[in-house]
């Protein structure tokens, strides 16, 4: 009887669904490194540019932190480190010997006052920053369960006084080597193995084709040198064919490939150029650039050229598609009525279109992650095109490059092998 | 002499079955829930809410053109500068960037009320957006698009938690599509919480835990009079989602 009359007041409840909660960063503090000062601090700054950067964390300022700096990595007081708003804490103890350094690297979680993460790292003395990025990932990993992109690298162009060159860097900006001379070299793209960088040229006198070039060798191959200008390659997730526009009777298509350059076959014969081709996830679908309607569109097909679909429907130039990793969204870039292109994502189902910049000059070429956590895009926010970060939804943007003539075209490389 | 019997009051002559007992005992739990559903009404007392609407101000502006590509409200923060290209062996990590302080939906109300009642301090005004979506009609403090009717006490109870309402970012994208928590929320005659309790857990430790600290920090209006006393002893359903 008891348990009917709580069922009835119960049902008389008013209920009220909460959804659409901020999304904050996680508080973390890093302790002082304990150990090898010169070499504690250059990781602790590598590493805690790295969770800035991630969006995950928000890290605490030491000046406000209570427990003595020489507190070890272990008896830590945690209602200390909770006094000061933290809920993680990174600690760690370096130690260089003649070519290697090594750290003792630690998570804790300091409400349940529980060490989570405890490793070794090691590695040759120019390999720091790598050392530093290897644990973020493994902290990133800890609480995302996917993988972290700290080590992964990303290329781009960097305008010189002579040209454009391909450059490959981290994915902070950081250890940025030229992989081309600089003639006119544009849109960088990776091999799933992150062996390769395709990139379109003018190097032959004749006009734009497609090269690729060896990441350790730095040696380049033609791999497209049909028609009158070929140009965008992008590998499918399985590295065996690649998709390309090209122009061979006057008209752009989009065409695929095999890995080697061979046995290319157009996918598209419509009126008006069909370009900027990009993979599904899944490598099923492809997602392309159409003016066949009368003014460039993203539209999708199967990666036979069978059932084309046209996927926005707002906006008069809507360019540059790049498939989530999550497969969802298509990243773009539109023009909007004031004659500026800003970043877009467009639900593949449905075709609902969400913004990401807006009011800060001319933002372009969206690259995801491989975990589908970030976008890389170009921006002259600053002036000079330069290459920014973001979340997909169009939070945390940081500079990634400051290169003195500029940067643009950004491609961002596969997860290193594990 | 008489043979003299004594019997019980209650025994029942000859052999008799269960039959009137279980048609007591039915007719005790039929007058039970008659009574708990009629009784209600007997006294006048209001239909329960069981689901309340959500509903905001409608934000001054223009409607959009359906085929223009969307706008947003505000402008993203301004990017941090870019890295070093070497680490730095002496420096701290790069500060993140300045963000403009926005106005939180509290604040923009408070700031209304106050306005309403002369208690208006002087203030900047912001440049509003030409741009914004919204209506002709709508408020300057408004924060929907289109307008819907809803009710006034829950709204203010959805906004005040909302606010607090704040999803660890170490969750990821794809585990944020799947939780969900059921918190029941006893509300006092002040609009303090008085206890709370998980009715569904989400899994996730780091999600549990920032509701906690969200209920916590919640500050709700008073109840109106004629919800008071259901608030304080039914309570209200909490449904989270990220």
């Amino acid at each position: 009887m008891i348990v009917i009359l709580a069922l009835l007041l119960a049902a008389d409840r008013p209920v009220i669904d909460l959804s659409g909660g901020r999304v904050q960063a996680y508080p973390l503090a890093m302790a002082r490194p304990l150990g090898a000062q010169d070499t504690g601090v250059a990781v602790q700054s590598v590493l805690g540019q790295d969770f800035e950067r991630s969006g995950l964390f928000k890290l605490l300022d030491p000046a406000s932190f209570l427990a003595p700096p020489g507190e070890g990595l272990t008896g830590i007081d945690y209602s200390k480190w909770q006094a000061v708003g933290a809920q993680a804490l990174v600690k760690m103890s370096c130690e260089t010997a003649a070519a290697e350094l090594k750290c003792d690297l630690r998570l804790y979680d300091v409400a349940r006052g529980q060490e989570l993460l405890h490793g070794t790292y090691s590695a040759p003395r120019p390999a720091l920053r790598q050392l530093a990025h290897r644990f973020g990932d493994d902290v990133v990993h800890y609480f995302t369960q996917e993988p972290g992109v700290f080590q992964t690298r990303i290329a781009y162009v960097r305008e010189t006084e002579q040209g454009k060159q391909i450059i490959a860097a981290d994915w902070d900006g950081a250890n940025a080597q030229p992989m081309t001379g600089a003639s006119i070299n544009l849109l960088p793209a990776w091999t799933p193995d992150g062996r390769l960088i395709a990139f379109t040229s003018f190097r032959d006198g004749a006009g734009a084709h497609i090269y690729t070039v060896d990441v350790a060798t730095r040696q380049v191959r033609p791999l497209v040198l049909m028609g009158d200008f070929a140009t965008g390659a992008v590998f499918a997730p399985d590295g065996l064919r690649f998709l390309f526009s090209a122009s061979v009777d006057g008209n752009a298509d989009v065409y695929v490939s095999e890995a080697d350059g061979s046995a290319g076959r157009r996918l598209t014969d419509a009126r008006g150029i069909d370009i900027s081709a990009t993979w599904s996830p899944d490598g099923k679908r492809v997602a392309f650039v159409s003016e066949r309607a009368g003014t460039p569109q993203i539209y999708t097909m199967i990666a036979d050229g069978s059932e084309v679909r046209r996927l926005t429907f707002q906006g008069n130039y809507n360019q540059e598609p790049a498939w989530s990793p999550k497969g969802d969204l298509i990243a773009f870039s539109g023009r909007d009525e004031h004659r500026v292109f800003d970043l877009y994502t467009v639900a593949v189902e449905g075709g609902k279109i969400a913004r990401l910049t807006q009011n800060q000059g001319t933002n372009e070429k969206p690259t995801w992650s491989p975990n589908g956590r970030y976008l890389l895009f170009s921006s002259t926010r600053g002036g000079r095109r330069q290459l920014y970060v973001m979340q997909p939804d169009g939070s945390n943007q940081r500079a990634v490059t400051s290169e003195k003539l500029g940067a643009s075209d950004p491609a961002w490389g596969p997860l290193p092998p594990k | 002499m008489t043979e003299s019997i004594h019997k019980s009051v209650l025994t029942l002559e000859g052999r008799t079955g269960i039959t009137p007992g279980v048609a007591l005992a039915v007719l005790l739990h039929a007058s039970v829930f008659g009574a708990a559903l009629y009784l209600p009404l007997l006294f006048d007392r209001p239909t329960p809410l069981r689901k309340p609407i959500i509903a905001h101000m409608v934000a001054l502006g223009k409607p959009r053109d359906p085929h223009l590509l969307p706008r947003k409200d505000t402008a993203p923060p301004a990017a941090a500068a870019a890295p070093v290209s070497r680490p730095s062996l002496k420096s701290a990590p790069a500060a993140p960037a300045v963000v403009k302080h926005e106005p939180t939906r509290r604040e923009l109300m408070e700031r209304a009320l106050a306005r309403a009642a002369g208690k208006a301090a002087p203030e900047a005004r912001e440049e509003p957006d030409p741009e914004r979506a919204g209506s002709p009609q709508g408020s300057p403090e408004g924060t929907a698009q289109t307008a819907e009717e809803g009710d006034a006490y829950f709204t203010a109870v959805h906004d005040a938690i909302l606010e607090n309402y704040v999803v660890p970012s170490v969750i990821s994208e794809r585990e944020r599509l799947y939780l969900s928590a059921t918190v029941l929320a006893y509300i006092g005659p002040s609009g303090q919480i008085l206890k709370h309790e998980f009715q569904k857990k989400s899994g996730n430790h780091f999600f549990d835990e920032a509701l906690d600290l969200a209920i916590q920090r919640s500050k709700l209006p008073p109840p109106p009079a004629d919800l008071a006393a259901s608030l304080r002893d039914s309570g209200v359903v909490l449904n989270f989602r990220p």
